[in-house]
């Protein structure tokens, strides 16, 4: 499997485990960026001539690609830079019509702060509020949703799978109990940690706006999608006003391009765009029964032998990803130490600091999983950390 | 770099000689987003001299090791003087060299004596 990802060529002996971050990028999906400058770099929805053609035909292939990619329409699929644009266009394009004084929103308390800030600031800017769902036994505690649901409640936001816990949350049964209770309240799910590692269908999950990025599903940077049904699509406006999301313009009035053009104003990340689309191929390709195969069984490995590790305290894991603690150890240390044997992980709050606060800890150790990994990874990784052990002369409890 | 660990810096950082609070003195406060160490520095300044200084907080091993270790160089030293303390300074007296990424770490303890010393002018 490395040898599709051509990193590995000039880092051989990389121990990558941070795709929670971002992920690799399989040779299938630099070709793309590196074919579409090369041999068709033209403007998109512009040109009458053959590569102009070329390149809107492969844009708006991809839209095809990524809309059937999570079971949608591709006139429900729009093109942000991210997870972070794709919410924050729905806290301003939907949440400044629809959200009004006294209103309220619930999020959770493991929210990426790309789940938690866009909210925040329209709570402030209308006079609405936040509740928030907890934790039970480490898990998101939906007993709890029957009491803070009211008559005001006009979003749920939530992670579908938590970018520090590594749990997938369910996102079904809570939709089935929000629509049960009021139909009128919309869901946004933040798929971020999700779309690379389970078969995301957004119609089956009966949410109303689901968001992600291209690059953690072994795609480009600075792209992402935002799913919304065209009936909301229709109603909300967008970020960005100017070129190519316009139907008419005169000097003093102007009329909006009908559907997702409307969202996608400027000259959009084209290649981006493209090899997005050649990152879901490459996803399908390999299969999701496949893809939580393979992680689930190093996952497995990754717990059994980090066990042996003294003094380490597992916060939160996931099928793909686990946080931990060292006692007595910066997580800071833990990740310059685990450079040295060229494994890569996150160390921090993986701006998540409510969370962290709530778990007690000031910051944590991330490993997570992508295709790549395999049991070499891991086992650079524990070596690593009995260097840990040996530099900080953490001892064996006794 | 490979002795970034080296036995001070740990001996630091589990034993520090520093930590505490100044009561009554003037204090200052500050984080380093990247990792979330926090720092709270506690002083006593008297006639223009850093009299007392103790600082709690929780970090990583080179930006603890490196307040603690700071503060032994300033206790009982002339404000002036320690307001002409440089970067560079906490790299010798680490006797380490770092990454930009460290510096941030180490300089930590630095950027709240500096906020002390500041606070004193008024
Ligand atoms: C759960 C979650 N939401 C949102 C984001 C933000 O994604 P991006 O930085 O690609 O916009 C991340 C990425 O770190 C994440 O893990």
């Amino acid at each position: 499997m490395k040898k599709i990802f051509p990193i590995y060529q000039k880092h051989s002996k990389l121990a990558y485990l941070d795709s929670a971050a971002t992920a690799l990028k399989p040779k299938s999906v630099i070709d793309a960026v590196c074919d579409y400058y090369s041999f068709y770099s033209a403007n998109i929805h512009r040109g009458i001539y053959e590569i102009s053609e070329e390149a809107t035909k492969k844009y708006e292939e991809a839209r095809d690609v990524v809309a059937k990619f999570i079971g949608a329409k591709s006139n429900e699929i729009v093109f942000t830079r991210g997870t972070t644009e794709s919410i924050n266009l729905v806290a301003c394009g939907w949440g400044e019509i629809n959200i009004k004084q006294g209103d309220e929103i619930i999020l959770t308390v493991m929210e990426h702060h790309s789940n938690l800030l866009p909210w925040q600031i329209l709570a402030k800017k209308t006079g609405a509020k936040l509740k928030y769902l907890g934790l039970k036994n480490g898990q998101l505690d939906l007993t709890e949703l029957k009491n803070i649901l009211t008559s005001k409640t006009k979003l749920v936001a939530l992670t579908q799978i938590s970018n520090v816990l590594g749990m997938e949350n369910p996102i079904k049964e809570l939709a089935t109990q929000v629509k049960n209770y009021n139909s009128d309240i919309k869901i946004l799910v933040d798929g971020a940690q999700a779309v690379a590692h389970i078969k995301v269908d957004v119609k089956d999950l009966g949410v109303d706006f689901y968001a992600f990025s291209g690059h953690k599903l072994y795609g480009p940077t600075g792209i992402g999608v935002l799913w919304a049904r065209s009936e909301i699509l229709d109603k909300m406006e967008p970020l960005n006003y100017g070129g190519g999301m316009i139907k008419e313009v005169s000097l003093y009035d102007s009329i909006l391009a009908d559907g997702v053009d409307k969202f996608e104003g400027g000259t959009p990340p084209i290649a981006e765009v493209i090899a997005l689309a050649e990152a879901v191929k490459f996803v399908e390709n390999l299969g999701f029964d496949f893809i939580s195969d393979r992680e689930e069984k190093l996952m497995s490995y990754l717990i059994e032998q980090i066990s042996n590790i003294p003094n380490l305290k597992i916060v939160g894991q996931g099928s793909s990803l686990m946080t931990f603690v060292i006692e007595g150890v910066h997580t800071h240390d833990v990740a310059e130490i685990l450079n040295r044997y060229g494994v890569c992980v996150r160390s921090g709050h993986h701006c998540a600091m409510p969370l962290h606060e709530i778990l007690g800890v000031e910051a944590t150790t991330r490993v997570s999983l992508g295709i790549y990994n395999d049991k070499d990874d891991i086992d650079n990784l524990i070596k690593g950390l009995k260097e840990v052990g040996k530099i900080f002369k953490v001892k064996l409890p006794i | 770099m490979d002795d970034l660990y080296k036995e001070i810096i740990i001996d630091r950082y589990q034993n520090p000689q520093n930590r505490g609070v100044v009561e009554g003195g003037v204090e200052a406060f500050e984080v380093n987003i990247l990792c979330g160490d926090k720092l709270k520095i506690t002083a006593k300044i008297q006639d223009g001299i850093m009299e007392d200084v103790k600082f709690e907080g929780g970090g990583c091993a080179i930006s603890m090791a490196s307040v603690d270790m700071l503060l032994d160089k300033i206790k009982g030293k002339k404000i002036d003087d320690i307001k002409k303390i440089k970067g560079s300074e906490i790299e010798e007296m680490l006797g380490v060299e770092l990454t930009s990424v460290r510096k941030k770490c180490a300089y930590l303890g630095l950027e709240v004596v500096r906020k002390i010393v500041n606070l004193d002018k008024k």
